[in-house]
């Protein structure tokens, strides 16, 4: 099950995401994201589409975050499919060049069929956070928001 | 945040004494009654007031509207000017939803001459007016046009057959600012906005037909053709993925920036660079790409509630004198001229959720308008009012010529989609109020409820009595249309 959970803040909707990896860690928070738009289960994964993003020198793991987050947003928008799945394939978070590599899995959108929430329009910094813990077994958490 | 000294300066104004050990370069000066000022107290907005306070560049006071709230970065009612020279700007200190703005159209039409005819127009406007996730736009752009969009503004839509001509001297910067470059706007917001003009967007976005219950300047009202008992058209949207993008693209660039990694930033969404530096630059012309994309988005929006209200009432938009009074914009950075300390001087107005004011006399209000100052849209939420103001001399001595933009909101999203069924307030509004809704996310109605918003009638009231603008009309809901 993915762990995430929606947070309370008073213009927006954040998310607080746990997991045992950054990969996971990653994959939880596009889960989230896309949650705040539709319900995941409505959504089959019929379509797949490699995608990769990059930063620049001096991106730290908080920066990748939101450029992965915002990568997906823009294939959402642009490409008219509902995300649903993502299998990251490649990551480095620690590094100066940071990355991530990822399948994407979802569906176009039907808008006959589909029930929306609230659009997303970005993630922001504001309270954004990406942190180990040192104990539980090193389990990674971020809190990201989303102006939506 | 502790340690910062509160004075109240009037009823209606209050400062947060400038505190150097907090960082502050200014005072916050807050435009709030007691009750607006506890709850803005209450929800720590006053940090987010101190935290601009503590930009380089900044001038005055880093200000807050009565329609304050907690924000990202900025607070949603900031209001902060930079120095051209040594300050700064800051794409959070515009917003995602570059130029998020209103715009109101007149009829010549009765509240009654609606009522019997409201579920046709909202039907056909439903189906007519692109909106919500995932919909297509009815315009889709090659990059020449959209570079035509970004530089021409709206003269590029009228030209290509949307709106009327005079639209453009009713539009802030009449309807095309300069300074756009698009050369500076990158692929992904290109991509994410070319099917987007002339689309509705979602969330707090919405086209309602309204009708005027009270006038209080009939001088003012009767120069922007206002009765009693009119009905009207006002229309909420932005510069949609276009903006999203552009301000996230610069968030990026201005972080990397060795200007941001020399201070101390206090919330990484303030992430800022010097107006006169590459980064500000870029940002400043992409900026203005995304407020005439947002223009021509109202503009186009309005054509076709136009065309609308046409196969409605079988009668032409000039027959039915839906003109235009005006379009804010209330997601923005100017640079405009200011008196300050008896020195007229250029700077960089951040308005971040708040609305342009300038006075009487002012040479960028229309003509029609000189004389009774810049008209100010305030919409309120679905169930309650939206008003007409207009800006005052005190606004352009107090604000730099800022006011309020709306009511602000009172409960969070996931609280409101936790307590409030979207189902019965739909049923609500429409058997208690006679307010016709159609959404195309009933799931996100629940987030714009009513009770979600604090009262705009406060936030107005408090406005007015600070001096910042003038009421000249209150406005009711008859229908509402929302993605």
């Amino acid at each position: 099950m993915p762990d995430y959970a929606f947070i309370d803040h008073l213009s927006d909707i954040g998310i607080e995401v746990k997991a045992g990896s950054p990969a996971e860690l990653f994959e939880n928070a596009a889960l989230g994201m896309f949650s705040i738009m539709y319900d995941l289960k409505d959504v089959e994964a019929k379509e797949k589409e490699e995608i990769s993003v990059k930063g620049k020198k001096g991106t730290d793991i908080e920066e990748l975050l939101v450029s992965w987050l915002e990568k997906l947003l823009y294939v959402f928008e642009t490409r008219k499919v509902l995300l649903c799945k993502f299998e990251i394939t490649g990551i480095e978070v620690v590094k100066t060049i940071k990355y991530v590599n990822a399948f994407i899995y979802g569906e176009r959108i039907n808008l006959s069929r589909n029930k929306f929430y609230t659009a997303v329009k970005a993630p922001t910094y504001h309270m954004l956070e990406v942190k180990r813990s040192a104990k539980a077994g090193g389990k990674w958490t971020a809190r990201i928001i989303f102006d939506v | 945040m502790a340690g910062y000294n509160l004075k109240k300066i009037s009823d209606f104004k209050w400062e947060i004494v400038k505190n150097i050990d907090l960082g502050m370069r200014v005072p916050g000066i807050i435009y709030a009654d007691r009750e607006l000022l506890e709850i803005a107290q209450e929800e720590k907005t006053l940090d987010q007031v101190i935290n601009v306070a503590k930009l380089p560049g900044v001038i005055n006071a880093s200000f807050a509207m009565p329609d304050i709230h907690y924000g990202y970065g900025f607070p949603i009612g900031g209001v902060a000017a930079m120095d051209l020279e040594d300050g700064v700007i800051s794409p959070g200190g515009v917003g995602f939803d570059i130029s998020c703005g209103v715009r109101i159209l007149r009829t010549n039409l009765s509240a009654e001459d609606v009522a019997k005819k409201l579920e046709e127009i909202i039907y056909n406007l439903f189906a007519s007016i692109p909106k919500g996730i995932g919909s297509k736009g009815r315009i889709k752009l090659s990059k020449t046009e959209m570079d035509k969009v970004f530089t021409q503004g709206i003269n590029w839509a009228i030209k290509s057959g949307y709106g009327w001509e005079e639209d453009g001297y009713f539009t802030e910067e009449n309807g095309c600012m300069e300074g756009a470059n698009p050369d500076y706007v990158s692929k992904e917001a290109l991509g994410r906005g070319n099917d987007q003009v002339g689309s509705l967007g979602s969330g707090n976005h919405f086209i309602e037909i309204q009708k005027v219950t009270e006038i209080y300047n009939t001088t003012a009202a009767h120069v922007m053709g206002l009765e009693l008992n009119q009905a009207a058209i006002m229309i909420h949207s932005g510069s949609r993925g276009l903006g999203h993008q552009i301000c996230g693209d610069y968030l990026k660039v201005m972080q990397r920036s060795n200007f941001s990694n020399k201070i101390n930033l206090p919330d990484r969404q303030l992430a800022c660079a010097p107006i006169n530096s590459p980064e500000g630059k870029r940002y400043y012309g992409a900026m203005v790409c995304a407020i005439n994309y947002a223009m021509v988005n109202r503009h186009c929006l309005a054509h076709w509630v136009r065309r609308s209200m046409e196969t409605v009432f079988g009668k032409s938009d000039r027959k039915l004198d839906l003109s235009l009074i005006y379009d804010v914009s209330h997601n923005i950075a100017k640079i405009e001229s200011h008196d300050i300390g008896g020195q007229v001087k250029k700077v960089c107005v951040h308005r971040k959720g708040a609305t342009r004011a300038f006075g009487p006399g002012r040479s960028e209000i229309p003509p029609a308008y000189k004389e009774i100052g810049q008209p100010v849209i305030v919409p309120g939420d679905m169930g309650r009012y939206s008003y007409i103001m207009t800006g005052t001399r005190a606004a352009m001595l107090e604000s730099f010529g800022s006011t309020c933009h709306g009511a602000g909101r009172l409960m969070s999203r996931t609280r409101a989609r936790k307590e409030i069924d979207s189902g019965k307030l739909k049923k609500d509004l429409s058997e208690k109020k006679g307010i016709l809704v159609l959404a195309a996310s009933l799931g996100g109605l629940a987030e714009e409820a009513p009770q979600a918003y604090k009262d705009v009638s406060k936030v107005v009231e408090v406005t007015h009595k600070a001096g910042l603008s003038e009421k000249v009309a209150r406005l009711e809901p008859m229908g509402v249309i929302k993605g």
